[in-house]
């Protein structure tokens, strides 16, 4: 009995060996001699993780794409701010457009989840303006419930007149402070 | 010529009843009366008593942190020594160690003389008319930590025997110092001294308020996504961060009557003033109404509250009557009228109100219904905060470009910058845990 399973093990050897061999002749001639064996080795494992990379690259490409796409859409939804007039927490056509362009956002990327900053500029008072921060980052937080956003995906915070986006003393820049601001988490 | 000779009695009559009018009557300062008279004040070299040698590095200090408080009370002013004539008047400290006609002769109402006996101080100061003592104390022991202490204690005594009132140089002021990027907490006495750090948390950390035994300091911090309510504890001299049950906005924290927590919250879409319980938690609502309600404020007995509200349109300042609930409205001009300050008497109410150059502090007596402007900038005049007195106001200015803090009293005298160490200051509150 443990004389046949040697017999069946050397004939699998000589084969192995044989198949071996005649591979090196194939490379043997683009390779220069000495280093044979090991280069046909390392080319027989290569050779099954070569032919799947193609399908690999497909899925990663396509999860790259996903990954741009909602980068730049978490891009738009930070960077356009929501405007508001002196002492008012009222959206104006312009923010309702701009509002209902990141709740497609927001519908689209599940995932991700945004804090709604409410700022003022400096004219007002400290705790005056504290208050009416919270009141524009709630507009803008109601009117995205409106459109279909699930309201446990967003969260508010005011920050008053303590972050301005332009520190200036005009008319310019207390324009671009009173505002709202998304900040993904 | 008769009528020339009855009219020169006359002259000669009133001059003489004036003047013994004013040689009789004890020196007394009306701090209610507006446009009241400066008063000049001398403070005489000091005394070695009991024959020991004169401390002059401990005399000069303590003259100087004399000196410096004073400065702060609007209407007295020092005059310097080398401006009365002929020299030292005074051989010791007593009333009949001090020859007071030069001073009379210069125009000055009050002297103080100090008498150093090893390490024990006696203070005293006289009416230069009368030769009456004002006040008289004596200190024991003084180090180099009590001198100032001692010189704090005197000037609070001189001030409450001069004006009926206790002085605030032992309560301190809370208030906002911007540290970089982000605001946090500090103490400081309104002399410039002991400037002590309240909070570290980073972010922003703003209007805090005293708690009535002056141990506790309640405040608001706003982190990256929310506001949470802060309570440090003087005694523990730790911060406690509340949160749970008070949503995402706690604006205007303070301790109203019977020390109870009041902040803004919103709670369920608007601004109101709550009433918190023991644990920080939302109790009942003082008030409401569709609109922004914040910065409430309370007389000493806790029978109203100041507040803004902006359910008119506008932010104006409303009165509450806690007992009956009912509110009227009390500043009826302009379109930006916010943070009330209500004296501990509830008399007055001082506010700041938006101008055409910015914001100024007004007073609005409740007796009378009449405004005063208090402030005149330049730049923004905010946060009015009134001392344990009702006497004193300290508010946040910018008039020198960046905010500061300032002393002014009910009357509108000329503001005093207080010195609160590098950086712009904020939102300043008074302890008025002495006069409880």
């Amino acid at each position: 009995m443990n004389s046949k399973w040697y017999l069946a093990a050397m004939i699998l050897l000589v084969l192995a060996l044989g198949a071996g061999a005649g591979c090196s002749k194939k490379t043997s001639t683009s390779t220069p001699p000495g280093t044979q064996v090991e280069v046909t080795d390392e080319s027989r494992w290569a050779q099954p993780s070569t032919s799947g990379q193609p399908s690999v690259d497909e899925a990663t490409l396509a999860s790259e794409a996903e990954r741009r796409a909602k980068a730049e859409a978490v891009q738009e939804l930070t960077s356009v701010t929501i405007r508001f007039a002196f002492d008012s927490y009222e959206l104006n056509t312009e923010a309702r457009s701009i509002l209902a362009l990141k709740a497609n956002i927001m519908r689209r990327f599940t995932d991700v989840r945004v804090v709604i900053e409410g700022h003022c500029d400096e004219r007002g008072t400290e705790e005056y303006n504290l208050a009416l921060g919270e009141r524009r980052a709630r507009a803008a937080y109601e009117h995205l419930v409106i459109l279909g956003v699930d309201p446990s995906r967003m969260s508010i915070v005011s920050f008053g007149e303590e972050r301005p986006l332009d520190p200036g003393h005009n008319e310019t820049a207390w324009a671009k402070n009173r505002r709202a601001e998304f900040v993904v988490r | 010529m008769k009528r020339i000779l009855t009219l020169c009695a006359t002259f000669v009559i009133a001059v003489c009843a004036a003047t013994s009018a004013l040689a009789s009557g004890p020196l007394t300062v009306d701090i209610h009366g507006p446009g009241q008279r400066m008063v000049n004040i001398i403070l005489l070299p000091p005394k070695s008593l009991g024959g020991n040698e004169l401390p002059q590095p401990q005399a000069r200090a303590f003259e100087e942190l004399v000196a410096n408080n004073l400065s702060y009370i609007p209407f007295l002013k020092i005059i310097p020594m080398p401006e009365l004539l002929g020299g030292d008047p005074s051989r010791g400290v007593g009333a009949g160690d001090i020859d007071f006609r030069p001073m009379q002769l210069a125009r000055i109402d009050l002297c103080m003389t100090t008498g150093w006996n090893g390490r024990s101080v006696e203070a005293r100061v006289f009416e230069t008319f009368g030769g009456r003592r004002v006040v008289g104390k004596a200190y024991n022991d003084v180090g180099e930590i009590t001198l100032a202490q001692a010189a704090d204690r005197f000037c609070s005594a001189f001030l409450e025997a001069l004006t009926g009132k206790k002085g605030f140089f032992d309560s301190p002021l809370a208030f906002v110092k911007q540290e970089g990027e982000g605001k946090e907490i500090f103490t400081v006495l309104p002399q410039g001294r002991e400037l002590k750090r309240i909070t570290k948390l980073g972010g922003f950390n703003l209007s805090p308020s005293w708690s009535a035994d002056g141990s506790k300091i309640i405040f608001t911090h706003i982190a990256k996504t929310r506001h949470e309510l802060g309570v440090y504890d003087s005694k523990t001299q730790k911060i406690t961060l509340y949160s749970q049950g008070l949503g995402q906005t706690v604006i205007s924290p303070m301790f109203g009557p019977g020390d109870r927590p009041v902040a803004a919250l919103n709670l369920n879409g608007t601004t109101d003033i709550h009433e918190l319980d023991e644990s920080y938690r939302p109790k009942r609502k003082l008030a409401q109404s569709p609109y922004i309600e914040v910065s409430p404020s309370f007389d000493r007995t806790g029978s109203k509250m100041a507040f803004t509200s902006g359910r008119a349109g506008n932010p104006h300042i409303y009165l509450m009557d806690m007992k009956s609930g009912e509110v009227r409205r009390v500043t009826m001009t302009g379109t930006y009228n916010t943070h009330p300050c209500m004296s501990p008497d509830g008399r007055y109410i001082a506010y700041t109100a938006r101008t055409g150059s910015g914001h100024r502090i007004f007073l609005h007596d409740l007796s009378t219904g009449r405004e005063k402007q208090l402030t005149f900038g330049p730049g923004n005049d905010e946060y009015p905060a009134f001392d344990p007195d009702g006497y004193f106001l300290a508010f946040a200015s910018s008039r020198t470009g960046e905010f500061k803090l300032y002393l002014t009293t009910r009357h509108g005298d000329t503001p005093r910058m207080l010195s609160t160490g590098p950086g712009q200051a904020f939102a300043p509150a008074w302890d008025t845990a002495l006069q409880w």
